[in-house]
């Protein structure tokens, strides 16, 4: 390690005055045992917590209901005051958090209380049969106290919060696993939850409130929009109305693109990419699967095959472009 | 041996430990720029979504490529034949060193795809060569053909993956080769594979700084080492494997007092060893291994029931993360708990936010009118999102 410093340094590409600094800061390496500590500090609060819920949940019986409710108030109202607390001030750009613990506390804070609420409402149906309601007021919450405590982690819940509020779940895991993709219902509010989303981060970006939350907007509105305009198109696949979903989707992969070229942001620009491809590709597929003759099937891999060495080559020129701009 | 360019892959390291240098400020922007002019690289290797967008892509027109062979192949009994997956896999080798050779590709995602798809492809080869009918195959010939060419691809490609495949196929062979020459193979192997994987290690920690390009490979060997070294003595590993043996079910293991020995002594031995020799290697996997050690000693011995039992261990892990955190408060012996870098927080913090959007969130339960006990709720998980 110390003979490329020492070479550097004759050749004169180091100062002096930089070289002692290195010599200085390799002297003693320390051994650092954070991601160890971290790590045994997380798995034991979920042990703890995972331990002691089982145990009430064992023994509900005797416990009884009001008991393990204020005690989920409780450590939920400790945790929101000892953040308030220790927070720093409010400001409309990224505020850091105060100390190490901040975070997880809040979301354990956050956690509580999503559970306190629907705890009262699966126990003594408090919001009656108005799920809407039951739903609506976690996600107020943990939409407020995202941004009054600036928490990316807790926007991402609220997000998911707002899809539940819904009628539907967000993450793309879920979102692939037990949706429904059949209904024209739910397509439509998939569409509408994603306009939103998008329309969140571009406001997010336009008044300057919270910048850094736009990718969380922005990373659910985009999968949800193109998923949702993909499965419009193939509901309505054998009537013409599958026509203007598809051009739905090249224009709003249009927009992201743009976008995503003035933020220099490829994550979304290889979004838009891959998910007008799927789009493409399908057109191509279906112009040639009305003879399902062998040839038209050689030709469809053909197609893939080709077109996949093409978007390798325009994937590894827009990250040259993307990197010039 | 190395595919990729070494001045290149040597140039590399030097800016990544000065990039260090520069965000500490320990060097200034001019020097880092005349240092980055002075000894340039010229591989193509791009972000970490242009890499992950780039492997998929790969993989899509590989598998279809396969697609459209097997199309053509099919109307004969070529398909049937070893040779076929090893034409396939020839085409795919040839194609990823011409990306390395000619296209300077280093870690792109096309690189990956290809080196995974041909390594792939020549497996399976191997293992149609030697398979002579349903459950007749020629395991050691299989494993062993399967190591001596993942370590080829290793050696060439000093991918990491690979050299997890090749370590594992090593002990495969060793352990299908014993049982097949030695008279009394099944009560031997594990000491076998304990005395062959000790070597192992011992010979990938001798020599883990001596070849500079292959450090993250001999990382991931030493791993496989541990990991084998441990599994050798394992007393559940080693009771399921005799049962199987025997055709018998809980059979009880002879010597079973040393392999229960062996299945609690040793994740302990690894940690103290590691924070002996400091050697975040030796302590990572000895704190898993105490995972798998409590799993297996439950397994067998229900000493308290298993709220209590979560409750009590995880009080115990924070008391002796709260211990350690006292101790170390000033930094003792060396250690510290402080953060090593702190340059890619950001990056972190959004996949940490994903990871708790992924882990807290579920569909809405519908709602269900019996019992006083509700059913299946999953508010165990009041942590947050794992730290790796």
């Amino acid at each position: 390690m110390r003979n490329f410093y020492d070479t550097l340094h004759n050749e004169g590409l180091i100062s002096d005055e930089s070289f002692e600094k290195l010599i200085a800061d390799r002297e003693k390496p320390l051994f650092s045992v954070h991601w160890e500590l971290k790590t045994i500090l997380y798995l034991g609060v979920l042990l703890l917590t995972g331990g002691l819920s089982l145990l009430i949940y064992e023994n509900i019986d005797t416990i009884g209901h009001q008991f393990v409710l204020m005690l989920i108030a409780a450590i939920c109202l400790g945790c929101f005051a000892y953040c308030f607390k220790i927070r720093l001030p409010f400001s409309t750009e990224k505020v850091k958090s105060s100390n190490t613990a901040f975070d997880y506390v809040l979301l354990l804070a956050c956690t509580g209380f999503v559970i306190f609420v629907g705890y009262l409402q699966f126990e003594y149906k408090v919001f009656g049969l108005n799920y809407g309601l039951a739903t609506l007021v976690p996600m107020l919450v943990l939409f407020f106290t995202a941004y009054f405590f600036d928490h990316l982690g807790i926007l991402n819940l609220a997000i998911a919060n707002l899809a539940a509020w819904m009628g539907v779940s967000v993450t793309p895991k879920q979102l692939l696993l037990n949706s429904d993709f059949d209904s024209e219902t739910i397509i439509y509010t998939y569409l509408l939850l994603g306009v939103l989303l998008i329309i969140g981060a571009l406001a997010t970006q336009h008044y300057k409130y919270k910048k850094h939350f736009k990718f969380g907007y922005q990373h659910y509105g985009v999968h949800v929009t193109f998923i949702a305009l993909l499965a419009g198109y193939f509901h309505y696949y054998s009537s013409l109305l599958c026509a203007p979903w598809m051009l739905l989707l090249f224009l709003f992969a249009f927009l992201i693109y743009r976008d995503a070229f003035k933020n220099k942001s490829f994550y979304f620009l290889l979004l838009v990419i891959l998910y007008s491809y799927i789009g493409f590709s399908s057109i191509i597929v279906r112009l040639f699967s009305h003879n399902a003759d062998s040839a038209a099937i050689s030709f469809i891999l053909m197609y893939f095959i080709g077109s996949g060495i093409g978007l390798i080559f325009l994937l590894i020129n827009l990250n040259k472009k993307l990197k010039t701009v | 041996m190395i595919s990729y360019n070494r001045t290149w892959l040597a140039n590399l390291r030097l800016q990544a430990v000065l990039k260090v240098d520069l965000s500490k400020g320990r060097i200034s922007d001019d020097e880092y720029k005349a240092i980055d002019a002075k000894y340039p690289v010229g591989f193509y290797t791009p972000g970490v979504f242009a890499r992950i967008g780039l492997f998929i892509v790969t993989c899509i027109v590989v598998s279809f490529a396969f697609g459209l062979a097997a199309m053509v192949a099919g109307s004969g009994n070529i398909i049937d034949s070893p040779g076929f997956p090893i034409v396939l896999g020839i085409i795919v080798y040839s194609a990823l060193e011409v990306m390395v050779y000619a296209n300077k590709h280093y870690r792109s995602g096309v690189d990956d795809a290809l080196l995974y798809a041909s390594a792939g492809t020549f497996s399976g080869a191997v293992a149609m060569m030697f398979h002579y009918g349903y459950g007749q195959n020629n395991d050691a010939a299989i494993w062993g053909i399967i190591f001596l060419l993942a370590l080829f691809l290793a050696v060439r490609f000093t991918d990491m993956l690979i050299t997890a495949l090749s370590g594992v196929s090593f002990f495969l062979f060793i352990c299908f080769t014993w049982t097949r020459i030695i008279p009394s193979g099944a009560a031997t192997v594990p000491f076998a594979l304990m005395l062959v994987s000790a070597g192992a290690y011992w010979f990938t920690y001798a020599n883990r700084s001596r070849y500079s390009n292959y450090e993250n490979c001999f990382i991931v060997a030493q791993i496989v080492c541990l990991l084998v070294l441990y599994a050798a003595g394992n007393y559940y590993i080693i009771q399921t494997l005799g049962d199987e043996l025997r055709g018998q079910i809980n059979t009880p293991v002879p010597f079973g007092g040393f392999f229960w020995a062996w299945t609690i002594g040793l994740p302990f031995a690894y940690v103290g060893f590691g924070i002996k020799r400091k050697d975040t290697i030796l302590l990572r996997t000895g704190l898993i291994l105490i995972i798998a050690a409590a799993l297996t000693f439950r397994n067998y011995y229900h000493i308290l029931p298993l709220d209590v039992a979560l409750a009590v261990l995880g009080a115990i892990l924070l008391g002796i993360a709260w211990g350690v955190m006292k101790y170390l408060k000033t930094p003792k012996h060396g250690f510290t708990y402080a953060e090593p870098k702190d340059e890619h927080a950001m990056d972190r913090l959004k996949v940490e936010s994903l990871l708790i959007a992924e882990s807290f969130s579920t569909a809405p339960a519908a709602p269900t009118t019996t019992g006083t006990k509700f059913g299946g709720g999953d508010f165990g998980g009041g942590g947050s999102s794992s730290d790796f």
